[in-house]
């Protein structure tokens, strides 16, 4: 054990060691990043599978011990975190080729102040982590290539919602030091009040790191529209966020037995977010912003699975409270793996095409290398949730809890669990339309545009050994689940059993068991099924049929193929959402003449299908305000004027005299 | 939805019997029929002359150049032949002495069983036949009671029915059509434009017939052929058309 | 009654001075626009400028690539994701051979542009040197389902040319088979739409009615398409006074076959919302581009060439003009619908009031020199012009204008901001022929 402590403090410091290094040269960062991901994963199923892991202790500023320690519900997020942190630095080693050490210093800074807060025993030394993880993300931002203008304002959006984020930590924070007296994190017995305070600022300054809605300007401003670095993409995206919902999970585990409104608002937040994360994943046309989006959905989902778990702990429905939980921690886990392959299976395209445009880099699959296309394609059909891949098994589990809210007794609780069942199974139809056409229009579609076919070394071999572990936890599922049982102890403070089973004649802890058996899945009999299909269809193949296949063009209604010169857009493809949704994404078409001045034949006109997030239109109209009123304080009360400036200083003065006066 | 099948149930059955019974006179008006000499040929030496499409030789009458316009009536002629003057070969559609010869139907297309999918292709044709074709599916014909079944795409198609005189605009895009029907396939010139090139034969820029550019399995006579001629050249294919005139 | 000339100089709406080619020229003849628009014909010009100056240009090119050839006004539209879809010429959506290049950024028509000529057989140059009858056999051919109507106007035209007066029982076996014809399309154009629409027992009886139109003709003129009905020497209409009395009794029994079948559509409310609003014409622009037939009078302008150029038997019978003002595909509908009535209740009145002498049709003598006359016609989809010049009793140039060549730029413009889905709705409604514009 105290083994394992070293393994979890030498990764906590190989990190910084990392940031530290990258003055020296940028693959000594990343190997060392590389080498505390690895100590990470070590440490953590080290925990999962023998006991709770302590790292190195001292005391802190405040008298109060601090250490690095390792219980179930952190191993778990340090798991997931380290795992794709493994592939992202391996990744980044080959990516970066930057000409300055920055970006390697702000990833390594990054990632071990992750790695910080996750293995903090106490809130003290958890905030520190926060604000030097806000930090070290708003560096990486800031390393997009090319800097135009808007990285600057994009990341300077980023600080600004991840220092708001931090302020309502600190108030809870604060909150449970009230109540406990102490930093540690130990279970706490707030009163209501209190309690529901640390819940709502916990959730809306985690959220804030989520990217849930509303905020998820935070999530799409910096990564889709500042096109900040593949590796950094992937960091903020699958873990970033993560460590909000790792923080999330850990103030709620401090926290009293929670009442039903925590969990009917958590489930409305996330079910909320789902949906229109989806919905602007769907329309989304560049390679980044729409894994970006569908972050929002997943971690909306993740909220969701949190929300059914806490209306059930409240109305003590023990089974459907675990099972909720199982479902939440598998999401994470599927989402954080599927999405950074999906983000450096995105920066694969971008050093090959330099682009991000999703209507550009079509027709790569030829001249990729297996893994990179093994990813490009696995990654979005795990997050679309397909068979029998990882998101497949964490949405079908949801889903499972969420058909069980007809168990909540308040009717508009109930209620509610209906309108977010909807509303992710929306979602998740809508994700289908984002995810095929991702995988349709930036892999597999005929090129559209011809890009130099540079294949960049290295790199396709880290997207298959993602694209393999996606499938292995979808498959592996029922395996997994037990895996992460201490986990879900740690959070429920009692001894949860995996819900995992055998039914139908499949073996036992072969299948995956809603309720008391509410559904059933065996995600393994998924590919036995497949496998015997594809033998069938091999064998009928091989049986004579060999010899008649002929290879003709496809049918376009009698025109040669391609006659046009132009082949359906990914625009197009997702024009149907744009207008069917025209109401919440405020869809309108724009037309311009491209000149005034009409020479011969009629002039063209220049469309533009635009969509608008309605909430941009809320953060514009306090944007406005804000600038509006500052400006009119500047004008009014600070003219510059030396004589007013004096008068100001007397009035203050004369206060305070007599409130002083006043006072004694 | 209750009106609907009201009168649905109003109006009763209105499918016709054939092929099982002869195509009655309403179905087959006067000039869906091909025309017989009333004498023999020889001894109707005006006839080729009241021809404008040259169908009628001093030998033999050409059903696939017939465009039914019935001028020959007044040198000789009646048209009450058969309905089904289909044929395998354009050969067969010509009638020495303006008999029918012994056109038998075929089963060349027997692995499809008692089910095809046919698809219609228009070469430039006058839209009547293209709407004979389509009158297939009307409750009178209702093609889908004999495994007719109209498809979208020539990828699921089993026959081609082409309609028109093919210009060298709808050379290529037929083709295709026809390259993308998977094997075993079929190819019927329904009327006499495909078959012949019919009252446009001779016109720049056409073809002479439909096998000048495809290879055709059934000629269909007619301007245009009425919907059982269709429907028997169809069966016809499958060996399920009704017995010919010179069969027993 | 002028000699043919190529290339007249445009007077009045259209631009001066401009020259205008003749629609094919193999000998110097016809210019039929220039005379509409200088005034000179014995008709009254139709409605507005038909055609913008550069279409009627394309005309003159006796070869057609259907991939430049353009019958509709261009707006060209460009943005991101804005690509150009192909949808035919072979597709069973539009079972003629033909295309559209649809211009859009998904799901919603920016720009449609129908390419014609992909069954361009020719037959105008064709005809020259042929006798009318002769000559009439490919015109009827030339839209089979229009065929009543374009060999009445050619017919007419040539009737003209030759200084004739149309017999009169010929005039009114044309006016019975133009309606009998008239309804089957209306009808057929019913059916179309409620495939559309997924009304499957609504299609098969529509369908249904279709036919039997379709055997009434058959019956009455021995042809279901009455090919060679009309013409001398083809198959001879069977309108004595015991088949008049059968045909009567026929169309009573399917008008109110009609009446039954209309009641059910028009409470269909699936069926009426699909057609409402779609592809929708201003009276402002179906006048612009010069719309014909039921697609001008969807928009509220009474125009019927059966009224405005009266001609034997209807100058004499009763005709209630439809008139709807939506411009939209239910407009459409709702006018052909009347239209339906009115033809039917034109049959009755022509099959009552049949005039006593019979004569048989006979060829138009020919005279000597050249002529020219003009015949207009309201087919199925709108006015139909013929212009024909006769040498020496022969053709020697046909002019033609059909409702399908004036309702193209209609159809283009009512297309725009369009969603596929609506194509169909919108295409069956205009009853637009690529026949008719590919002679």
């Amino acid at each position: 054990m105290e083994l394992l402590g070293a393994v979890l403090t030498g990764a906590v410091v190989a990190f910084f060691l990392g940031a530290a290094l990258a003055a020296v040269d940028r693959r000594a960062a990343y190997a060392a990043a590389v080498a505390g991901s690895i100590g990470l994963v070590v440490a953590a199923v080290g925990e999962l599978v023998l006991g709770p892991v302590h790292g190195v202790a001292w005391t802190g500023p405040l008298g109060e011990p601090e250490a690095l320690t390792l219980d179930g519900l952190s191993a778990f997020f340090a798991l997931a975190a380290g795992l794709v942190w493994v592939a992202t630095s391996v990744y980044s080693v080959y990516y970066d080729d930057r000409p300055t050490p920055l970006l390697a210093l702000a990833y390594c800074v990054t990632l071990g102040s992750i790695a910080l807060l996750t293995a903090a025993s106490s809130f003290l030394l958890f905030l520190v982590g926060w604000e030097a993880m806000t930090l070290g993300s708003y560096g990486m931002i800031l390393q997009a290539a090319g800097r135009p203008p808007r990285v600057f304002s994009a990341a300077f959006v980023f600080l600004a919602f991840g220092e708001g984020s931090t302020l309502l930590v600190v108030l809870a924070v604060a909150g449970l030091h009230a109540a406990a007296g102490t930093f540690t994190i130990l279970p706490v017995a707030a009163s209501a009040d209190l309690a529901a305070f640390v819940f709502l600022a916990g959730l809306v300054g985690f959220g804030l790191k989520m990217g849930i809605v509303p905020f998820h300007l935070t999530e799409w401003l910096p990564i889709a529209h500042s096109s900040a670095p593949s590796n950094a993409s992937a960091v903020l995206s699958s873990t970033l966020t993560l460590a909000g919902v790792y923080g999330l999970f850990r103030i709620l585990s401090v926290l009293p037995a929670p009442p039903a409104w925590w969990g009917a608002v958590t489930l409305s937040i996330g079910a909320l977010s789902a949906l229109l994360g989806a919905l602007f994943a769907s329309v989304s046309e560049h390679t980044k912003g729409l894994p970006a989006y569908s972050t929002i959905e997943n971690n909306g989902l993740i909220l969701v699975a949190l929300g059914v778990a806490l209306v059930a702990r409240s109305e003590d429905l023990a089974s459907l409270y675990l099972f909720a939980l199982f479902a939440a921690f598998y999401q994470a886990l599927a989402h954080a793996v599927a999405k950074t392959a999906l983000f450096l299976s995105a920066g694969y395209v971008e050093h090959a095409t330099r682009t991000y445009d999703l209507g550009a880099v079509g027709g790569r699959a030829k001249d990729s290398a297996p893994g990179a296309v093994a990813a490009a394609l696995i990654a979005p059909l795990s997050l679309a949730a397909a068979p029998p891949l990882a998101g497949f098994v964490s949405e079908w589990m949801i889903l499972e809890a969420l058909f069980q809210s007809f168990r909540f007794s308040p009717p508009a609780i109930e209620f509610d669990g209906l309108l977010a069942g909807a509303a992710v199974a929306l979602a998740a139809g809508l994700v289908l339309v984002a995810m095929v056409k991702y995988i349709a229009f930036s892999t597999l579609w005929q090129p559209s545009s011809p890009g130099p076919a540079e294949r960049p070394r290295g790199l396709g071999t880290v997207l298959g050994a993602l694209a393999v572990a996606i499938v292995a936890l979808g498959v592996g599922a029922p395996w997994l689940l037990r895996f992460l049982t201490p986990a879900v102890s740690a959070f429920a403070r009692t001894a949860a059993v995996a819900p995992v089973s055998g039914l139908l004649s499949i073996p036992v802890g072969w299948s995956i068991v809603s309720g008391s058996p509410f559904g059933i899945l065996s995600p393994p009999a998924v590919p036995v099924g497949l496998a015997v299909g594809a033998l069938l269809a091999l064998g009928y193949y091989a049986l004579g049929r060999r010899g008649t296949s002929r290879r003709v063009d496809p049918w376009m209604a009698g025109s040669a193929p391609g006659a046009s010169g132009e082949t359906y857009s990914s625009f197009g493809y997702s024009a149907g959402v744009r207008i069917m949704f025209r109401s919440v994404l405020g869809t309108r078409e724009v037309r311009t003449r491209r000149s005034a001045l009409a020479p011969a034949g009629p002039v063209p006109y220049h469309v533009q299908l635009e969509v608008l997030d309605p909430f941009r239109v809320v953060y514009d109209a306090l944007r406005r305000f804000g600038l509006g009123t500052s400006d009119s304080l500047k004008e009014h009360l600070m003219p510059g004027i030396l004589g007013r400036y004096l008068a100001y200083l007397l009035a203050a003065m004369l206060v305070v005299i007599v409130v002083v006066a006043l006072a004694i | 939805m209750s009106t609907w099948l009201g009168r649905a149930w109003a109006r009763g059955i209105l499918t016709t019997r054939y092929p099982a019974a002869p195509a009655a006179d309403d179905e087959a008006p006067e000039t869906g029929r091909p025309p017989m000499p009333t004498r023999p040929l020889d001894e109707l030496a005006e006839a080729p002359g009241s021809c404008p499409t040259g169908a009628i030789g001093p030998a033999a009458v050409d059903q696939g150049k017939c465009i039914r316009c019935a001028r020959c009536r007044a040198a000789g002629f009646a048209l009450t032949g058969p309905v089904e003057a289909s044929g395998r070969r354009r050969s067969e559609l010509v009638w020495p002495g303006g008999r029918p010869g012994a056109t038998v139907p075929e089963a060349g297309l027997a692995p499809l069983g008692r089910s095809v999918h046919v698809f219609l292709v228009d070469v430039g044709s006058c839209n009547a036949c293209n709407l004979e074709v389509l009158a297939l599916a009307n409750p009178y014909y209702d093609a889908t009671r004999l495994g007719i079944f109209f498809t979208n795409s020539p990828r699921h198609a089993d026959v081609l029915l082409v309609v028109g005189v093919p210009t060298e605009e709808m050379v290529e895009p037929v083709w295709r059509a026809y390259e993308a029907m998977p094997a075993p396939k079929a190819v019927v010139a329904v009327g006499a434009c495909p078959t012949s090139g019919g009252v446009f034969a001779g016109n720049a820029g056409l073809r002479p017939g439909l096998d000048a550019v495809l290879p055709v399995d059934r000629y269909v006579p007619g301007c245009p052929p009425p919907p059982v001629a269709i429907l028997d050249a169809i069966l016809a294919l499958i060996g399920r058309g009704r017995p010919r005139a010179g069969e027993a | 009654m002028t000699a043919p000339s190529s290339g007249r100089t445009v007077r009045g709406a259209a631009r001066p001075g401009a020259r205008v080619p003749a629609y094919w020229a193999p000998d110097g003849a016809v210019a039929l626009w220039n005379d509409l628009a200088a005034g000179r014909s014995a008709v009254e010009s139709p409605p507005a400028s038909p055609f913008p100056e550069d279409v009627r240009s394309a005309w003159a090119v006796p070869r057609f690539d259907p991939r430049e050839r353009a019958v509709a006004p261009r707006q060209p539209v460009e943005g991101y994701g804005v690509f150009t879809f192909p949808y035919g010429p072979v597709s069973m959506g539009v079972p003629e051979a033909g295309r559209f290049d649809v211009r859009t950024y998904g799901e919603r028509v920016l720009e449609l542009v129908p390419r014609v000529g992909y069954k361009s057989r020719r037959i105008l140059a064709s005809l020259v040197g042929l006798t009318p009858a002769d000559a009439g056999l490919r015109v009827e051919r030339l839209a089979g389902n229009f065929a009543a109507a374009h060999v009445s106007a050619f017919l007419a035209a040539a009737e003209s040319a030759a200084g004739r007066a149309v017999p009169s029982r010929d005039a009114w076996v044309r006016a019975v088979a133009q309606e009998v014809q008239r309804i089957y399309n209306h009808v057929h154009v019913l059916a179309r739409l409620a495939e559309a629409a997924s009304q499957n027992v609504g299609l098969a009886q529509a369908h249904a009615l279709a036919e039997e139109m379709l055997r009434v003709a058959g019956a009455t003129f021995g042809h279901r398409w009455m090919f060679g009905a009309l013409l001398p020497g083809g198959p001879v209409a069977r309108l004595g006074p015991s088949d008049r009395d059968r045909l009567a009794r026929t169309l009573d029994r399917l008008s109110e076959e009609f009446e039954s079948l209309w009641e059910v559509f028009q409470g269909s409310r699936t069926f009426v919302d699909r057609i409402q609003t779609t592809g929708p014409v201003g009276r402002d622009e179906a006048e612009h581009w010069g719309a014909v037939g039921p697609t001008l009078r969807a928009t509220g302008a009474a125009w019927d060439d059966r009224l405005r150029v009266p001609v034997v038997p209807y100058d004499d019978l009763f005709l209630p003009v439809a008139v709807e003002s939506a411009g939209d595909a239910l407009a459409r509908l709702l006018v052909r619908v009347q239209e339906v009535r009115s033809s039917f209740l034109l049959l009755e009145q022509m099959l009552q009031r049949w005039p006593r002498a019979e004569e048989a049709p006979v060829d138009p003598a020919p005279p000597v020199g050249p002529h020219r006359g003009i015949g207009r016609v309201e087919s199925p989809s709108g006015d139909l012009v013929y212009d024909v010049a006769l040498r020496d009793g022969r053709v020697a140039a046909v002019g033609l204008r059909t409702a399908s060549d004036a309702n193209w730029p209609v159809f283009a413009v009512g297309m725009r901001s369009q969603v596929f889905t609506d194509f169909h709705f919108a295409w069956e409604s205009f009853g637009l022929l690529f026949a008719e514009t590919d002679r």
